[in-house]
């Protein structure tokens, strides 16, 4: 993002030689904090049984170790989940209560949704999901997640919309002059016409953490009903420092899973919002507010209907 | 609105039959007042008897004045700031063609011969009017070394500057769209180079500009703030000259000249930077290899005396700013050009030494396109305005006590939204957005009326008329209409009132109220605006905006007219004001007209004026306090805020001293409130990555803006005979160095190695000290006989 502000200035002002960047502590807001949703749940042979964390918002703070984060979760909420057929309620699990066994199973059943990095987990990693394996998200369903905790009451409903396939799954020398080890991901894809059509999309290197790509979702305005070829760069952790010239290009010899997930449009909002955000601050734009579809609460309640696909990067 | 209509007409009729002059035998001297060495007329210049100061009037923007008097002897007076002053006494028993050529240059003693002078400060009745002739502009320190009208204007109380180093501007209290920007009388949609950093008008070609932040005149509409009303030189129709400057990241030239001596002259003026240009050699050898930027202008003028009576002018303006961005390392480029276009072709007519009119048509357009291309994909994204406009003016001096403007006219626009087209190998895609039309109409009338020596009132109606038509698609219903089929129209009475009543000789009273509708708008999602900003019709989604202001000032003057000084305070109530949502994302395929959201807008404030007008020390103080604010339903529930134009406390001190001959020396301090922002609330996690929730919309503010910036004007040889002269400017912009806020922006990260997250918060700054230089000259072809 830096980079992105950066750049902008540097390039369309042509007067970044000049300009001067100093650190401020902004005035601390004194608002009572909110509390923070993201659940989600996925269809698919793949998909996790739903799960919702619970956080805190924070006041603005310089450094913060992830020790420090004991007040971060929230605890005893009674969240149910329904399909209109029947509800799930979801059992709160805290890591620290787990034995060593039980903490390598859940680790290697989280960490591949990206959520948790066994190596990185803070003091106290807290989540509520549906231990009883009650409910599977299922394609065409609406699921309404409502979370009774500190006598409030956060409501949020979503929809896994029917999965649209990437066709074809391609690799090809990228435009420019970059080192030849890298490779540029590309998809043939066959949007349905006459449907609003909203998507998502991560990747994951040999088998690594699914990281969503720096623009991940897209919506079908530009492109409904039309059949095309287009790049898919790889996913990028957000806040670092990338080399713009290998920015989104796999490795040759690499074994990519592509995440392709089609999702409705209040969770597209969300994220749409969320990355517009992260990377437009500054002059050129002023603060666009994170679209949530939790009422009464921050974050996202969302429905994924995932596909995998698996390649591997050549040239 | 019809109560109003009435109250008008009645005023007409009962103005005029008060009139007690229409009984008299009087006659009209009239005539154009010109610059002798240039044959430029002079716009705004004063003539009066100088036995009876309130028997006076003022040039028009061509140069033509007429006065009625009842028939006898008099002395008139013929001035204007910066010239010598002309008496003359005249037998007035029939009407009588005065043209009168003013020497430029004042001396002391012609300072006290129009001690007696009445300015037109305190005796006119409009307000909050402030005409800048481009010379004063030019002496005054600048960023870079390039003259800048409309950043001089800032300098103005109740003018404000966009942001840092912009041309862009807020007057009081209204958005950028809401400011009538008019060059030879075509609208200038996008005024600024280079993101707003420079101005789209060429100092060189530039006569004169006129500044209207309240009170606007029946004459013009369509915007709810203000009018900046910039002529274009004519060219001198004496002799050939030329002139131009070297600057650091600019350069100009401009041949002016006789086409046939006295009748007919032109003038073309350019300016182009240059700074990417001299960085080719280095660029060349980066991967970057082919990326340029450069902005130019071209300015042309002609004009032809048919006779005493016809004069036809035909001005044109042309500027592009043009980016081209080439990455080999990636195979990417793009090209982002974008600018205006105006021509303007005017005919003047003296029906009579008291009927003046003036037929223009005019056309002008402004394109932005951006087209990228990285191998078998490319991008290609178009906006603009494109107007024809015609209309005819009528000015019409009745009698010494009436001076009535009346007028029509009639635009047609095009305007294009987004619209953007890609592709990927054979497929095309589109957005499928299409130029929106609309017809546009406007009948006025208006009286300035002299009631008596005391008491004058200007009276005007304005009727706008602005219909949308197809071809467009509804998108409330789907409705599709063709082309020409009209969908919405609206329309209104737009009344405004100013009077003035005198105190005593060197003071008044005025007052006024205007209303203003506005059917073309511009929402910008920055600080400023920026070229990728589309100006949309009003349509069924969007309704016209509405202003009513009321203004209220007392004027003084001291010292023989040496200094005036000036309280105005201000009322404005600002109806269907525009924004975008607080969850807008800039999405290229979706019409901004959906992303709108509506409320209301009011401001008010203070301004304080003190102006030392002639000597070889002269300069002025600007002092506004002031308070503007919104109120929409769906930003901060409802809750009224700050606007982004508001600013409490804005100064502005500027200084003149001529040393002597050689030195001449400017200065200007300025000093504003910290702009509002929006602060950061909290802080939360999503996907193992911290996310920054908002607080109300600008609920806080930056640190406060000042600076001071200095210049000398160096003239080697101030009395050289020789025809080519030149000077020195040297500038330097933010002499002590102040680092201004320009914007701030958070930055989070989440270490997972270190097991920590991190945020912090950053303001940028713009520019520390910048000093230029720039060389200016002028060449003119020797005088005949000399």
């Amino acid at each position: 993002m830096r980079f992105m502000i950066r750049l902008s200035l540097m390039c369309l002002f042509g007067v970044g030689l000049w300009a001067c960047e100093e650190e401020f502590i902004p005035e601390i807001s004194t608002d009572p904090s909110e509390i923070v949703v993201e659940g989600y749940i996925e269809s698919g042979e793949f998909g996790l049984p739903p799960y919702v964390l619970l956080t805190r918002s924070l006041p603005f703070f310089s450094t913060i170790s992830f020790g420090d984060l004991d007040d971060l979760f929230v605890h005893d909420a009674v969240i149910t989940i329904d399909d209109g057929e029947g509800i799930a309620t979801l059992e709160e699990l805290c890591w620290a209560d787990l034995d060593s066994m039980e903490q390598v199973f859940v680790s290697s059943i989280l960490g591949q949704s990206g959520l948790l990095d066994i190596d990185t987990i803070p003091g106290n990693f807290c989540v509520y999901f549906d231990q009883q394996n009650q409910m599977r998200g299922q394609v065409g369903r609406t699921y309404d997640l409502r979370i009774e905790v500190e006598d409030k009451v956060l409501t949020a409903t979503t929809t896994i919309p029917e999965p649209v396939p990437v066709d074809i799954l391609a690799f090809v020398t990228p435009a420019g002059t970059p080192p030849d080890t890298l490779v540029e991901m590309r998809g043939f894809f066959m949007d349905p016409p006459e449907v609003k059509n909203f998507y998502r999309y991560f990747t994951s290197v040999n088998l690594g953490r699914f990281i969503p790509g720096f623009n991940s979702v897209a919506n079908d305005n530009f492109f409904d009903g039309q059949v095309f070829e287009f790049p898919i760069p790889k996913g990028e952790e957000r806040n670092t420092d990338v080399d713009p010239d290998e920015f989104g290009l796999f490795t040759v010899g690499d074994t990519i899973t592509l995440k392709w997930t089609s999702i409705d449009e209040e969770h597209f909002n969300f994220w749409n919002t969320l990355e517009f955000n992260s990377i437009n601050q500054g002059p050129f734009s002023t603060y666009t507010r994170v679209e949530s579809n939790v009422n009464g609460g921050l974050g996202v309640w969302g429905g994924y209907s995932a596909l995998y696909y698996t390649v591997r990067a050549e040239r | 609105m019809i109560q109003t209509g009435r109250l008008f007409c009645l005023y007409f009729l009962l103005s005029w039959l008060a009139s007690p002059l229409l009984a008299q035998q009087s006659f009209t001297v009239s005539g154009y007042i010109k610059d002798k060495d240039s044959g430029e007329t002079l716009i705004g210049a004063n003539v009066y008897n100088v036995d009876r100061a309130s028997q006076g009037t003022t040039s028009n923007v061509y140069g033509f004045y007429s006065l009625s008097l009842p028939a006898g002897q008099y002395k008139l007076n013929f001035s204007y700031l910066g010239y010598t002053s002309e008496e003359r006494e005249i037998l007035l028993d029939q009407n009588i063609r005065l043209n009168i050529d003013l020497i430029e240059g004042v001396t002391i003693e012609e300072v006290i011969v129009t001690a007696e002078e009445k300015d037109e400060n305190v005796s006119g009745t409009d307000m909050g009017t402030i005409d800048l002739p481009v010379e004063n502009i030019k002496l005054l320190p600048v960023l870079f070394g390039e003259v800048d009208i409309l950043k001089s204007l800032q300098l103005l109380p109740g003018v404000l500057s966009a942001s840092e180093g912009n041309a862009g501007f807020y007057v009081r209290g209204g958005g950028p769209d809401q400011n009538l920007v008019l060059l030879d009388e075509a609208v200038v949609y996008n005024s600024g180079h280079m993101l707003g950093f420079f101005s789209v008008f060429n100092a060189d070609a530039i006569k004169n500009t006129t500044l209207i932040k309240g009170g606007m005149p029946a004459y013009y509409g369509g915007r709810l703030s203000s009018v900046v009303d910039i002529q274009m030189n004519e060219g001198n129709n004496q002799r050939f000259g030329v002139k131009g400057g070297v600057g650091l990241i600019a350069s100009r030239l401009t041949v002016e000249g006789p086409i046939v001596k006295n009748r007919s002259s032109f003038i073309v003026s350019g300016r182009r930077t240059y700074a990417f240009d001299l960085a080719q050699p280095f660029l060349n050898s980066t991967s970057f290899a082919g990326t340029n930027y450069y902005f130019y202008d071209l300015n042309a003028k002609v004009n032809y005396r048919f006779s005493d009576r016809d004069r036809v002018y035909l001005s044109a303006y042309f500027g592009r700013d043009v980016l081209n961005y080439v990455s080999n390392e990636r195979g990417f480029s793009f090209r982002l050009p974008y600018g205006n276009a105006t021509a303007t072709l005017r005919w003047n007519h003296l029906f009579s030494d008291k009927l003046f009119m003036n037929v223009s048509a005019i056309y002008n357009d402004y394109d932005f396109s951006f087209g990228g291309e990285q191998r078998e994909f490319t991008v290609n994204v178009f906006s603009g305005v494109r107007d024809y406009n015609t209309k005819i003016d009528f000015d019409y001096y009745a009698n010494p006590r009436h001076h009535i403007q009346f007028g029509i006219n009639y635009t047609y626009h095009r305007l294009t939204p987004n619209i953007a087209q890609a592709t990927s190998n054979d497929v095309e895609f589109s957005n499928d957005l299409e130029p929106k039309y609309a017809h546009e109409a406007a009948i006025y009338i208006q009286d300035d009326f002299k009631i008596n020596d005391r008491l004058s009132i200007n009276a005007g109606l304005r009727y706008s008329y602005f219909m949308q038509v197809g071809p467009y698609t509804s998108p409330i219903d789907g409705v599709r209409y063709e082309l020409g089929d009209p969908v919405i129209d609206y329309h209104g009475l737009e009344p405004r009132i100013s009077g003035k009543f005198s105190l005593d000789e060197t003071s008044s009273l005025k007052a006024g109220v205007t209303i203003n509708n506005q059917y073309l708008h511009l929402v910008s999602n920055s600080s400023s605006t920026l070229p990728t900003d589309v100006w949309v019709p009003s349509s069924e989604l969007v309704r016209p905006q509405r202003g009513i202001q009321y203004a209220l000032g007392y004027f003084r003057n001291f010292a023989d007219d040496l200094y005036e000084t000036s309280v105005e305070v201000y009322y404005k109530d600002l109806r269907n004001q525009i924004d975008y949502g607080e969850t807008y994302v800039n999405d290229v395929t979706v019409d901004v007209e959906n992303e709108f959201v509506f409320g209301d807008g009011r401001s008010y404030g203070i301004e304080l004026f003190i102006k030392k007008r002639r000597g070889d020390f002269n300069g002025w103080i600007g002092y506004t306090l002031a308070r503007t604010d919104r109120q929409f339903p769906d930003i901060s529930n409802g809750k009224r805020f700050p606007a982004t134009y508001d600013r409490t406390h804005d100064l502005s001190v500027v200084a003149n001293y001529k040393l002597n001959p050689k030195w001449q020396f400017g200065a200007v301090l300025v000093y504003g409130t910290g702009n509002t922002f929006t602060p950061i609330k909290s802080l939360y996690f999503i996907e193992n990555n911290l996310n920054v929730e908002y607080g109300e919309r600008n609920s806080a503010r930056i640190q406060p803006y000042h600076r001071l910036d200095l210049s000398a004007t160096l003239t080697p040889k101030p009395n050289s005979q020789r025809n080519f002269k030149s000077s020195w400017t040297f500038s330097i912009y933010n002499i002590y160095n102040r680092r201004n806020p320009f914007f701030i922006y958070y930055f989070t990260e989440v270490d997972q190695q270190e097991l920590r997250a991190r945020s912090t918060a950053y303001k940028i700054s713009l520019f520390p000290i910048i000093p230029s230089v720039t060389w200016n000259f002028t060449w003119q072809q020797k005088e005949k006989g000399r």
